[in-house]
């Protein structure tokens, strides 16, 4: 769980950071879980962003590729998260 | 059987990759018998053929229906101002076969669907996606995958890209990465987020790699890895990924087992009554 020693970041990627407008982002406060965080961001990033992240469900699309510290988040939206954390959020590019 | 002698020029055109030990004459003519399969000569497919072919890959395979726009040039160096209006296939064929004379460029100016993958792919020992949606991603992964055919996968959406390397049975594979397709519409394509032209060439290049990597038998693929390309930091990082075994089209028991329709399978599908309006 982070804590006063330091913010999660999320690290956008793809569409979602075109979406955002930036690269990394700072959560302060009590984020728990990678689902927490991606939550927050949701919230703090409009309907777009949302939909890029959530399900028609309200669940965690599962096409995105999470990872925390550069390593898959085993548990996906339930991996707990630790302050200073850094979660990387992976979408697929259909570009070419 | 007795292996072909290289001509002179031949020799001397290949000459700094058949002196690398892990190439020699050996892989060059690997290289020379090599089938490998392109799909999209636009900004991935551009790099890929322009390095297959001056390789030596002995056949390549062109796939695009489109015809070059004065929009692609800032990116789609296989084609040139005097080709505008032409067929992209037509335009990739020259400009490939006129750097290297001993390579074959094979146009197929077609859409790919599920009624024509299976057979175009059939001629070739591998595939590369340089395709710019998600119906043809999908599409050429279960093709592939019912194949049993290797394929470099690449995106790129501004300055970023991913690429990774399926290999049918070592690996995950594209449905493994990525279930489902996002809903139609949310993704900004390159049309409308942009693209920077040398990103393509830096994970076409990869792609370009990747494949003369698997015809030698040399190295490490991006087989169960994605690497990803921040431009704008120029940071490369790797990340393990795993098959999945309840892929619906790799996994332990698939329930996908012939191409399916992927337009509306990503929710393109256009109802009839809304297509006549």
């Amino acid at each position: 769980m982070s804590d006063g020693n330091g913010c999660v970041t999320v690290r956008l990627h793809g569409a979602l950071r075109h979406e955002a407008g930036t690269r990394d982002i700072a959560l302060p406060g009590d984020i728990g879980t990678v689902g927490d965080a991606l939550r927050r961001l949701g919230e703090q990033y409009g309907e777009r962003a949302s939909h890029m992240i959530f399900d028609r469900n309200g669940n965690v699309w599962r096409s995105l590729i999470l990872l925390v510290n550069e390593e898959p988040a085993k548990l996906g939206p339930e991996t707990q998260l630790k302050g200073g954390d850094v979660i990387s959020i992976l979408l697929p590019l259909a570009g070419g | 059987m007795a292996a072909i002698a290289f001509t002179e020029e031949q020799i001397e055109r290949y000459s700094r990759q058949i002196i690398l030990p892990e190439v020699g004459g050996v892989g060059q003519r690997k290289l020379l018998a090599a089938r490998v399969l392109v799909i999209g000569a636009g900004g991935l497919g551009s790099p890929v053929g322009l390095y297959l072919a001056a390789a030596g890959v002995g056949r390549i395979g062109i796939v695009d229906s489109d015809r070059v726009d004065l929009s692609n040039l800032q990116r789609q160096i296989l084609h040139a101002t005097r080709d505008l209006g032409r067929e992209k296939c037509t335009s990739a064929k020259q400009t490939m076969e006129s750097i290297n004379p001993d390579v074959t460029v094979v146009p197929y100016p077609v859409r790919l669907t599920s009624s024509n993958i299976l057979d175009i792919i059939s001629g070739y020992d591998m595939v590369v996606d340089g395709s710019d949606n998600f119906p043809t991603r999908y599409l050429v992964n279960d093709a592939c995958v019912l194949a049993g055919k290797p394929l470099s996968h690449a995106g790129i959406l501004r300055f970023e890209g991913q690429a990774t390397t399926i290999v049918p049975g070592r690996g995950p594979c594209y449905r493994c990465l990525y279930p489902e397709p996002p809903p139609p519409g949310l993704m900004p394509s390159c049309q409308e987020a942009g693209v920077l032209g040398a990103t393509a060439g830096v994970m076409g290049a990869i792609q370009a790699a990747e494949v003369l990597k698997l015809i030698l038998g040399i190295g490490d693929l991006l087989v169960g890895r994605i690497l990803i390309c921040d431009g704008l930091t120029m940071s490369f990082r790797t990340v393990r990924v795993e098959r999945d075994p309840g892929c619906p089209i790799c996994g332990d028991s698939p329930s996908v087992t012939e191409l399916i329709d992927y337009d509306d399978f990503c929710g393109l599908r256009v109802p009839e009554e809304q297509y006549h309006e």
